[in-house]
């Protein structure tokens, strides 16, 4: 009976990332102006190149319009009142995590995202990320003598400029739409991954998110690039404290695989949702783009959202090389007055491609929960497939549903399966666990985790035990 | 602007009826629909400018149908055709709405309208004037099938306006025909009104000629316990538009739709579908087929919109594609926007072409693959056509679509 004491503690818990780090932290004055762009630019000692990315991107963003489309009902963001760079204060140049301030390493304790060494229970490299800047990376030397490259983005645009000058953007331009605009122009940091040809990456990697203050935004860029015959397994988790004004958090991340090379990209995301009422909580608006470049490469996304009191993403793939694959594994749940607007786009444009989606969505409370996904066959793409699920569940009669699959195909030789369906937990089955002395909450909790399967098989160990916990912790309260 | 003034220099502004100076009003402020709305985002911009290219045809010249006879146990209406009916017979009465209650009728759906979603029939009302408008109110059972017809004749634009109420318990086979002549423009709108436990089969069908062009619309609203059948069949359009809206006002009602178009050359045919549950119980079977060969583009976007009060209601809805070129396109969106808990919805789609092993298995058999082809085809259509009312035998619309394959 210890795994139902589990569910019940869990069940009881609010939300428990919630506190706030009182460190001293340096930040920039409010607002956006191509001024603030060569400040954060010139903090970073970045070469020319990238402040010309950015200051291209602001003039870009400038001309564009905030969208629309989504129907998401929420208050105007004033842009200015945004600070575009805040950085935990700590001394010059880090050479060991020793020198990484106390309290920061507290923080991540806290989060139970070991940054030190001596400390770590899973075979995982972290990047944790502070607001704007990286803290810490582990297990760099182990990585490197496999050739992996994993850092933050600000020391690859440093020591590996060359590669970020190739890649950077070539997945998500710049001009791809508001929010990348956006975060091209004043993205601080962030995590790069580089594995070279043939190389399976020894360990899982990981970055780590954590929103600090309540008045910064956070515009990190992720970039990895998978060689030929190349694999590598990656997680992302964040979390923010809870302030009852609204955060924006607008981010990018670009993936590229070339021939042979696998990427899996994980992401729990559990940015603070606002309270009961609405009030505070994450906007994230997050743009994720992977190119299957090479043949036979394959791309797969996993997700589980529960945070953020807007989420508005779509990890996508391009699918350009022969028989490359793109997935989409995601479990949203919304709760309360959170709105998630999320899927998946896969575009087949090479030969042979094919491509997963399965999304649950998960509505309760007075939320929103809305599948958007596109699937589109090119005039190349010949002996292509698709096949999608979408299934819903919602709990209590406030909370919608939607499902706005587009679907276009313009090759007569390939195959594309939609199906959505849209249920309810059922009494039967409540009955049924409850007769045989299985609690209300903890019944719920079973039948919403197996609605979750397909997803959870997908997600890495140690990512599944912690999502299966989160479903339940979300859904304090709301059933019954 | 322009589809404004060419209405307006059509009449002068003492000619115009209420309905006209209503629609005409709020077609001021958006004249055309919004490309970037979701309805008319895939809306191919130059044909549908075509369609309004034709003059404003009010009169109504002589329709030369290639069409059956008139078999005696049928009434067939034509709109506009100064057709007047009036009929109490034993069991059953069909008569004409009259004038007043037409007008307030259409005056209420108006105040419903939205811009861009009923810009069809907001178009079609300003066009219309009282002649091209046929409402009917129909009462008891053992009705004879119905036929109506709507046409547009070459080189002109034309619109036609159909009501029709159905009064308690009642029951009747309608086939809609809209026929498009060579270079015309046909807006065609229909209202329906399904009251208490009465129940329609309905088919539309609509067939065009070269470069014809078809804005139809179709509103049904279906009080309790009331069914609503309809097969529809849209094939040689160059531009063709087919907007459902089924509102089933209280719920307990059933919809059947089987819908199905064929697209060739570089023609572009969409169907749009609304249905909206606005009560509890309700109940939908949809199933939508296109096919699309050459260089055309057939696009299907439903939605199923079931709120809160609209409890156990199940609805499904299937859109099935066949894209048989390499320069055709499909797209489809099969929506579902959901808020009451205890229901039962589904969609799914597919696009494909046709299905190879039953191909190989049909010319194992010594079937030729021309041959082969047809009897897939056949039977991809003949699931849509059955559903099709009174069109079965006299109609042999497999036929004719068969053999132009």
């Amino acid at each position: 009976m210890v795994n139902k004491n589990l569910v019940k503690d869990v069940v009881k818990e609010p939300y428990k990332y919630g506190f706030v780090t009182d460190i001293e932290t340096e930040k920039i004055a409010k607002g956006l102006s191509e001024d603030i762009i060569r400040l954060i630019s010139q903090k970073k000692e970045e070469p020319k190149f990238l402040l010309d990315f950015r200051l291209k991107a602001f003039k870009k963003w400038q001309k564009m319009k905030e969208p629309d489309w989504a129907g998401l009902g929420y208050k105007k963001i004033d842009y200015q009142d945004i600070i575009y760079y805040s950085a935990p204060k700590q001394k010059e140049k880090i050479s060991s995590l020793d020198e990484v301030d106390p309290k920061l390493l507290e923080t991540f304790d806290k989060l139970g995202i070991p940054l030190t060494e001596q400390k770590k229970l899973t075979n995982v490299a972290v990047d944790a990320v502070f607001d704007s800047v990286s803290i810490a990376t582990t297990f760099r030397e182990e990585l490197a003598e496999y050739g992996v490259i994993f850092c933050s983005i600000s020391e690859a645009v440093k020591n590996h400029a060359d590669l970020i000058e190739k890649y950077l953007g070539t997945v998500v331009p710049a001009s791809d739409n508001y929010f990348a605009a956006l975060n091209s122009a004043v993205f601080s940091d962030g995590s790069f991954v580089y594995i070279p040809k043939g190389v399976t990456c020894p360990m899982d990697l990981s970055s780590y998110f954590r929103i600090n203050s309540g008045d910064s935004g956070q515009f990190e860029r992720t970039l990895i690039i998978a060689e030929e015959s190349s694999s590598v397994s990656y997680l992302e988790g964040c979390t923010a404290p809870m302030f009852d004004t609204n955060t924006l958090h607008a981010a990018v991340v670009e993936l590229i695989a070339l021939d042979d090379a696998s990427i899996k990209y994980s992401t729990v995301q559990n940015w603070y949702a606002g309270d009961e009422e609405g009030i505070g909580g994450i906007f994230n608006f997050v743009t994720k783009r992977g190119k299957c470049l090479g043949k036979r490469s394959k791309i797969s996304w996993s997700q589980v959202e529960t945070g953020s009191a807007i989420t508005w993403k779509y990890p996508s793939c391009l699918l350009l090389g022969e028989e490359s694959v793109g997935e989409f594994y995601s479990v949203a749940l919304t709760n309360n007055l959170q709105q998630a607007d999320t899927g998946t786009k896969m575009i087949h444009i090479g030969p042979k491609t094919k491509s997963t989606i399965v999304s649950k969505g998960i509505s309760a409370g007075n939320s929103k929960n809305s599948y958007r996904g596109l699937v589109k066959m090119g005039t190349k793409a010949t002996g292509s497939r698709n096949y999608s699920q979408c299934d819903s569940m919602l709990i209590g009669d406030q909370a919608s549903a939607n499902t706005f699959p587009y679907i276009k195909s313009q090759q007569p030789n390939s195959e594309i399966e939609h199906e959505a369906s849209t249920c309810r937990i059922s009494e039967d089955q409540l009955f049924y666990l409850q007769s045989r002395g299985i609690e209300f909450e903890e019944a719920v909790s079973m039948m919403v985790s197996g609605f979750c399967r397909d997803v959870f098989n997908q997600l890495p160990m140690e990512f599944a035990a912690e999502a299966d916990k989160l479903l339940a912790l979300k859904l304090e309260g709301s059933v019954g | 602007m322009k589809i404004i003034e060419k209405i307006k220099t059509n009449k002068s502004a003492d000619n115009l009826t209420e309905i006209q100076k209503i629609c005409l009003d709020k077609l001021q402020s958006s004249p055309l629909p919004n490309t970037r709305s979701e309805q008319w985002r895939l809306s191919n911009k130059s044909k549908f400018s075509n369609f309004l290219k034709y003059s404003v045809n009010e009169k109504n010249p002589k329709f030369d149908t290639p069409f059956p006879n008139n078999s005696q146990s049928t009434i067939r209406l034509v709109i506009g055709d100064n057709c007047q009916i009036n009929l109490m017979e034993e069991n059953y009465s069909i008569k004409q709405l009259s004038e007043e209650k037409l007008v307030k009728y259409i005056k209420e759906q108006i105040s419903c309208f939205d811009q861009n979603e009923n810009w069809s029939d907001l178009l079609n009302l300003s066009l219309n004037c009282t002649k091209n408008t046929l409402g009917l109110k129909i009462n008891g059972s053992k009705i004879p099938p119905i036929e109506i017809f709507s046409h547009a004749s070459s080189n002109s634009l034309n619109a036609k306006t159909l009501i029709i109420f159905l009064e308690k318990n009642c029951d009747i086979d309608l086939l809609q025909v809209n026929l498009g002549k060579e270079n015309s423009s046909l807006s065609q709108s229909t209202f329906f009104y399904l009251e208490e436990n009465s129940s329609v089969n309905h088919g539309v069908v609509s067939y065009g000629e070269n470069k014809s062009n078809l804005l139809n619309s179709l509103n049904v609203i279906q009080q309790n316990n009331s069914e609503y059948n309809l097969g529809s069949l849209h094939f040689k359009f160059n531009y063709a538009r087919f907007e459902i809206r089924v509102k089933q006002s209280e719920g307990n009602a059933k919809t059947n739709i089987k819908g199905m178009q064929i697209t060739k050359k570089d023609e572009q045919i969409s169907t749009f579908t609304k249905i909206d549950f606005n009560g509890p119980n309700g109940f939908l079977d949809q199933i939508n087929k296109s096919l699309a060969d050459d260089k055309s583009h057939a696009i299907f976007e439903g939605s199923i919109i079931v709120p809160k009060i609209a409890q156990k209601t199940d609805a499904s809805q299937l859109s099935r594609n066949l894209l048989l070129s390499n320069h055709a396109q499909i797209d489809t969106k099969p929506q579902l926007e959901i808020i009451a808990d205890d229901v039962k919805c589904k969609h799914g789609a597919t696009i494909s072409q046709l299905n190879e092993e039953e191909l190989f298995y049909m010319r194992t058999r010594g079937i030729t693959l021309t041959e082969a082809s047809k009897l897939q085809l056949s039977s991809y259509f003949q699931e849509i056509i059955s559903f099709i009312p009174i069109s079965k035998d006299r109609w042999n619309l497999l036929d004719k679509l068969l053999n132009e394959n």
